[in-house]
């Protein structure tokens, strides 16, 4: 059995955060210009490889990574058969339900037939039937925020950290459908196999996030806006 | 539209077809499950890849209905395809089986299905292997499925497994003790079911969970060790139904210590299986080379009822196919044994025939050219004999010779 660790890490908004937490924690000591070339890069026994945040949960489960750091939103979508370990604290968002200024629904008044877009279809979905409400959701991979402005949907469902984009569309938040941030996730036959080295990692994690003050979601910076 | 474009050419998503190397070791797997089993008393039954859809419906409940490929009957009815077959096997039990003497020993093997999208690589269709002991309830009955599934394991070849033991009363009973409210109770319960520990301790954050309680669900993916953390729980622990299960994983390590297996067990007091369905003593089997289990198992005393026939009852499943994928990481492609080639040339067919039907018996596979070929001067080619006028000629494994009784020998020494 070796001794070594597959770490997955998302490219994009969490990347540098995580390749920050993994140094400070003492887990690995990894500069995210390393990954500049090259996909996957070792440290010590630790190996760690960049990929998309959705790519994420897919190589911890088939246990091609033994854990993998990836945000809750992703999380959401692709529920999987995986440990999720550790709140890591940074990549803070919150999914939110806004709706256009002057709208009915910005009021506070729900239409019967009410369509909403998202990038988060499943958790949308989840948020609207806690609400008891029937909404037809439009699924888009871009700008949801266009969505109202072209007439296709009545509202969106979709992620905010500062609520700056939201504004700059015209759009107000009416109510929040969930908290994201960065999670540690590990592959379920890892967490027994190499239960010691997962375990130091998570333990290592924490004890480095609880340590600082946790971010405040407008702390996030590049995170989405 | 040419060939290669043909929509007769598409296979569905999910399903795989076994070629070659691949298809030999899914059977020799899956036939060295089954002698394990048959070795340890267990009958072999075969049940339907068809179930009517309430006889699933009554052992697994409504979660994994949703999973399985249903459809109607002529009568209007609806049927399912199995996704798997401890149902199938409890359903015999209660009618056919009826009034047979306990303790009841069975094993099956055959495939199950999943109407799943194929997402992520995983299958839609998976080879099954496993053994129910029906009618005892005592630890004995649980530890011998432990030590069987282990042994067939290795049987198949399947080096470095570990095996993790729970049980499915632990964290239920915790939490049962901890003193949480109803809601509180379901939430964290939930988040042990998603394996989600950010959320297990957010619902716990809130709660008027007792200390020890709370440090023990705190501390759960750690539960894990030797016999040692028995009594590293126990101090914790001092009365109430946790305690009773502690004292009886001890008894079960005892028992395992009989079959001479404890080296390879894990006890894990944090196993999140499904409570719903599991009343006792569960475990999975792992193995470094694979990020799913290759098996797991449990007491389920609950499932025979469901079928009006009440029996203690537990067994596991093994998952042949995942087994083959850690068998391939751990020791790479091997090249199975391909059958001899017999030659012969014009004329000789009627003696070739017959050299083919004695070497068989001899337990050496032959497959027999359809037409006789060549003359006596040309080399015979590896994995090859060839009938000649002055006897046997042969070559495999780099080395030649002639006679049938040498070519016995060789190939009995190859295939071992």
């Amino acid at each position: 059995m070796s001794v070594g660790l597959r770490l997955a890490l998302p490219a994009g908004a969490l990347f540098e955060d995580a390749c920050r937490l993994l140094g400070e924690a003492g887990v690995a000591d990894v500069d995210p210009g390393q990954f500049e070339r090259r996909l996957s890069v070792s440290a010590g026994p630790v190996t760690m490889a960049k990929m998309r945040p959705t790519d994420v949960p897919v190589y911890v489960e088939m246990g091609a990574c033994d854990a993998g750091i990836v945000g809750k939103d992703i999380l959401w979508e692709q529920p999987l058969d995986c440990y999720e370990l550790v709140d890591l604290r940074f990549g803070a968002c919150r999914l939110v339900l806004a709706a256009p200024e002057g709208s009915p629904l910005a009021a506070g008044r729900f239409p019967r037939s009410l369509r909403a877009a998202t990038k988060y279809p499943v958790a949308a979905r989840r948020f609207f039937d806690s609400l008891g409400l029937a909404v037809e959701l439009i699924r888009l991979h871009g700008s949801v925020e266009l969505a109202p402005a072209m007439g296709l949907a009545d509202c969106v469902v979709d992620i905010t950290a500062t609520g700056r984009t939201l504004t700059a569309n015209h759009l107000v938040e009416i109510a929040e459908a969930g908290r994201s941030s960065a999670r540690l996730i590990a592959n379920q036959a890892s967490l027994k196999t190499r239960s010691t080295a997962v375990n130091q990692l998570a333990a290592a994690l924490r004890r480095t996030v609880t340590a600082a003050p946790a971010p405040a979601a407008a702390a996030a910076g590049e995170g989405p806006g | 539209m040419s060939a290669q474009q043909s929509p007769a050419r598409g296979r569905a998503g999910g399903f795989a077809d076994w070629i070659g190397a691949a298809a030999r070791r899914r059977r020799a797997v899956t036939e060295a499950f089954v002698d394990t089993f048959a070795a340890w008393g267990y009958e072999y039954l075969s049940t339907p890849l068809v179930e009517p859809l309430e006889t699933v419906a009554a052992g697994v409940g409504g979660g994994l209905q949703t999973q399985l490929f249903r459809f109607m009957d002529a009568d209007g009815s609806l049927l399912a395809l199995v996704g798997e077959r401890t149902v199938s096997v409890a359903r015999v039990v209660a009618t056919q089986l009826q009034g047979a003497r306990p303790p009841l020993r069975l094993c099956y093997a055959g495939p199950v299905l999943f109407n799943r999208p194929p997402l992520g690589g995983r299958r839609r269709e998976a080879m099954q292997a496993g053994c129910e002991l029906i009618g005892h309830p005592g630890l004995a009955a649980d530890a011998e499925c432990i030590a069987l599934a282990a042994a067939a394991l290795e049987r198949a070849g399947i080096s470095g497994v570990q095996i993790d033991v729970g049980h499915a009363d632990f964290v239920p009973a915790l939490l049962d003790s901890a003193g949480l409210d109803p809601e509180a109770r379901s939430r964290v319960a939930a988040a042990l079911r998603d394996r989600d520990l950010v959320a297990v301790e957010e619902a716990l954050g809130g709660s008027e969970a007792g200390e020890a309680e709370r440090e023990l669900l705190l501390a759960f993916p750690t539960l894990r060790g030797g016999r040692e953390i028995l009594d590293t729980a126990g101090e914790r622990i001092r009365e109430g139904r946790p305690r009773q299960v502690l004292a009886d994983l001890a008894d079960l390590w005892e028992v395992l210590d009989h079959h001479g297996i404890t080296g390879s067990v894990h006890l894990d007091l944090g196993a999140v299986r499904d409570w719903d369905y599991y009343t006792g003593p569960t475990f999975e089997l792992f193995s470094a080379d694979l990020g799913w289990p290759l098996g797991s198992g449990g007491r389920y005393d609950r499932l025979l009822a469901a079928f009006g026939a009440p029996a203690p009852a537990t067994g596991f499943v093994l998952h042949v196919d995942r087994c083959c994928d850690a068998l391939l990481r751990g020791a790479g492609e091997q090249e199975g044994a391909q059958a001899l080639r017999l030659g012969y040339p014009a004329g000789s067919a009627r003696q070739a025939a017959a050299l083919a039907v004695r070497l068989r018996a001899a337990g050496v596979a032959v497959a027999l050219d359809l037409e006789p070929s060549g003359d006596g001067d040309q080399p015979v080619a590896d994995g090859a004999a060839r009938l000649e006028d002055g006897g046997l000629r042969w070559r495999c494994a780099g080395r030649d010779g002639t006679g049938v009784d040498a070519l016995v020998a060789a190939r009995t020494q190859a295939v071992r």
